[in-house]
């Protein structure tokens, strides 16, 4: 995706959309809108929601929408919801009176629901943001059944290998070069003689160590094998796919040994009070590093997970992509439309950046340049895979990956010698799924 | 008595007025369809849909399934025998150790021992408590980075495993739901004590039986309504146990119990009718017990 990121002509939008002032806007969502549309929309209602995000996340809904109601003259109500309630429950909120536009999440979680005739299709608005849009995020957020896009790309985040600077320097190794498995081992190994934890991670809520799954297995199989595993195309007692399970064994001694007692938090604990050498984890946590203290913030690294098979490289990383999609039973369709629009546009990002938005953008609009040496890392990290994974409940269908394969991997920490048996069970449920 | 309920039944019968009537199908008759709408009706759904295919959202996608995810369920998923043996565990439990430690401690405060009011409040106290505010409470305290934890000097690194430790968690769990559990049973049987007449305890003292004759004896016997509500609560409670564990856990996987797969597969985003046939299946093991029960106990009445 790197090659998409053009500086120039990222900022000569934006310089653009400076200049042109809030009418003007070149890729704006209205420019090409017929004038009927924008008169309807012109005194409407729509509603959003913001899945999450706190304090901030409400300054950074209310600095878009504000935006887009001075550009519209469409009023915009907002609320906040729980992301889990949210995710939980969504099905049942899209078939009541949900709002018209709300931040959703690409994959199996978008696709499914507007299979389901419960998200607008959003191909329109998405042509009109060609110009910003880099095709792989296009790509991303296109379902590949139906062939249409039910969300609109707005953001994504690596999954990588976190560790401290300062931890790795005292054991002797170079923190920028953490490159392949002797590396990592050796990382974990040196760590765990200090009486640290080696490799950190948590499965108590079922799915943090799907991040450790998903990309070994990309690592040793390739992408491909993984996303066909994944869709029922290659088969869970393959012996590619134990072949990963062994890998993921030789984790296991280096692992705290109260794994099924933490969750992501504990993982980002054990790392912030530098108690472990190494975690596998999304990007996000960063934050919680930076409000501790500037200092743990600076000492914080990620790198892309090291290469295992020479034949796939580090071609491969989990980041989800994060987006904006419009609800079908929403009361004003027109309006959630111009507003998912608005919310991807270079202006939409320009005021989100604004409002203290730290995400990174998948828009070519969206400039990098102020950028700290983390985040600039967690750009490259992106850059150096050139396959987007979307994390394994994502990639995955819903009844699946969370009621089958979550509980599997929880049942391989606790027993690794049982993983043929596991495996079996996994085949026999995907098997035991009804065709849809 | 008997003969005396018989005879107001009938005199209530032959005098019901107009009034009364309406009265009556008022009273009786709403609640009857309030239970039958909410209560019959999905209940009747969800046996019906746990034979299908079905992700919850449009109705034409509904395929049958005849008997797949029943078979599902007990040949391919593990989870569900982990679940039947924690659910049997938690009954044995609160049958054979919480439930008479409540029943025992509602004997001793009712006797009137020294302070019996300090230690009715105490246990008592859990009591008012939900099971979930419950489950925040303990997993506060024993959660790696928890209290107990920081008391013993261990933060998260090396924080002892708990609830991931399936040598321990269930012990823990089950001491924490018994916790309330006692309480609640001890509150129950003791405001059934207290409507035994004394005389029948001193009679019995008198002709020399001793403390645990009384209780097997005459207080047992005389108690039979409240040990039918009892045996009756402790089913029910160990069977649809969820909100304590789903607190601590989140998710059903490390200590699954029927209702959290129930709730796994039925809600959020895998909902598949394999939360039916879980639920059906739930169903069948309260309500068959519980029956069976009530049916032995009111002919044993009638007698």
């Amino acid at each position: 995706m790197s090659e998409e990121k053009n500086v120039v002509s990222r900022r000569s939008v934006l310089k653009g959309a400076a200049i042109g002032g809030a009418a003007l806007a070149a890729g704006g969502a209205l420019s090409t809108e017929s004038a009927s549309a924008a008169t309807r929309l012109k005194g409407s209602t729509v509603k959003w929601t913001t899945r999450g995000g706190g304090a901030t996340g409400d300054k950074i809904a209310k600095a878009v929408n504000d935006a887009f109601t001075k550009k519209t003259g469409a009023k915009v109500v907002a609320q906040q919801v729980n992301s889990d309630d949210f995710q939980n429950n969504f099905a049942q909120i899209m078939q009541g009176s949900p709002d018209d536009a709300f931040g959703w999440m690409a994959g199996y979680r978008s696709n499914h629901f507007g299979e389901m005739g419960l998200l607008e299709d959003l191909t329109r608005e998405i042509g009109r943001l060609k110009g910003s849009l880099p095709t792989a995020a296009i790509k991303g957020a296109t379902s590949p059944v139906s062939k249409k896009p039910y969300i609109i790309p707005t953001t994504y985040y690596p999954w990588g290998l976190h560790y401290r600077k300062s931890m790795v320097k005292d054991i002797g190794m170079n923190p920028e070069k953490i490159n392949d498995w002797d590396d990592f081992v050796k990382l974990m190994t040196l760590t765990q003689k200090k009486g640290l934890v080696g490799y950190s991670l948590g499965a108590k809520g079922g799915w943090e160590a799907m991040g450790t799954f998903d990309i070994l297995n990309a690592r040793i199989n390739g992408y491909k094998y993984h996303i066909d595993l994944l869709n029922g195309r290659a088969k869970w007692t393959d012996a590619r796919t134990k072949e990963t399970f062994k890998y993921f064994a030789q984790l296991i001694p280096f692992m705290n040994e109260n794994v099924m007692d933490i969750s992501w938090d504990g993982m980002r604990d054990l790392l912030l009070q530098k108690k472990t050498g190494a975690m596998m984890m999304g990007s996000w946590f960063a934050n919680d590093f930076k409000a501790k203290s500037q200092a743990d913030y600076d000492d914080l690294w990620v790198v892309p997970f090291p290469e295992i098979n020479p034949k796939f490289g580090v071609d491969t990383i989990d980041a989800p992509l994060d987006g904006i999609s419009v609800a079908k039973n929403g009361k004003n369709v027109t309006g959630g439309k111009a507003l998912a629009e608005f919310w991807a546009s270079p202006e939409g990002i320009t005021e989100a950046v604004k409002a203290g938005d730290t995400n990174i953008y998948v828009s070519k609009s969206f400039d990098t340049s102020g950028y700290d040496a983390f985040n600039k890392q967690k750009l490259a990290v992106l850059a150096s895979a050139k396959n987007i994974m979307f994390f394994l409940d994502r990639d995955a269908r819903g009844d699946f990956a969370g009621p089958v394969v979550g509980p599997a991997i929880q049942s391989f920490i606790k027993k690794p010698s049982d993983i043929n048996k596991i495996l079996e069970n996994t085949q026999a449920q995907w098997e035991a799924l009804p065709k849809n | 008595m008997k003969t005396a309920a018989t005879v107001k039944k009938n005199r209530s019968r032959r005098s019901l007025s107009k009034t009364d009537r309406f009265t009556l199908a008022t009273f009786v008759g709403i609640p009857t369809l309030l239970q039958i709408i909410l209560l019959w009706v999905p209940a009747v759904v969800t046996i019906i849909l746990s034979f299908t295919y079905w992700n919850g959202i449009r109705l034409k996608d509904i395929q049958w399934a005849g008997i797949q995810n029943y078979k599902n369920i007990f040949f391919d998923n593990p989870l569900f025998y982990q679940a039947l043996k924690n659910n049997a565990i938690w009954l044995a439990f609160f049958v054979l150790i919480a439930t008479p430690l409540g029943i025992l401690l509602a004997y001793q405060i009712d006797r009137g021992i020294k302070g019996h009011a300090f230690f009715e409040s105490i246990y008592y106290l859990p009591v008012v408590l939900s099971l979930a505010v419950i489950g925040i409470i303990w997993n506060f305290m024993l959660q790696p980075g928890g209290f107990v934890q920081g008391l013993m000097g261990r933060d998260i690194g090396n924080a002892i495993s708990i609830w991931g430790n399936p040598k321990i968690n269930t012990w823990v769990i089950l001491g924490i739901a018994s916790w309330r559990h006692i309480g609640y049973i001890m509150l129950l049987y003791l405001s059934g004590l207290k409507s035994v007449d004394p005389a029948l305890k001193e009679a019995a003292a008198i002709d020399g039986a001793t403390d645990w004759q009384i209780f097997r004896k005459i207080i047992l016997p005389t108690m039979q309504p409240v040990n039918i509500i009892i045996v009756v609560i402790t089913l029910i409670e160990s069977l649809r146990a969820f909100d304590l564990v789903y607190i601590i856990y989140g998710s059903p996987t490390i200590f699954p119990l029927l209702n959290l797969l129930v709730f796994q597969n039925f809600a959020g985003q895998g909902i598949s009718m394999k939360g039916a046939a879980y639920a059906v299946i739930l169903l069948l093991l309260c309500i068959v017990p519980i029956i069976t029960y009530l049916r032995i106990s009111f002919k044993e009445d009638l007698k």
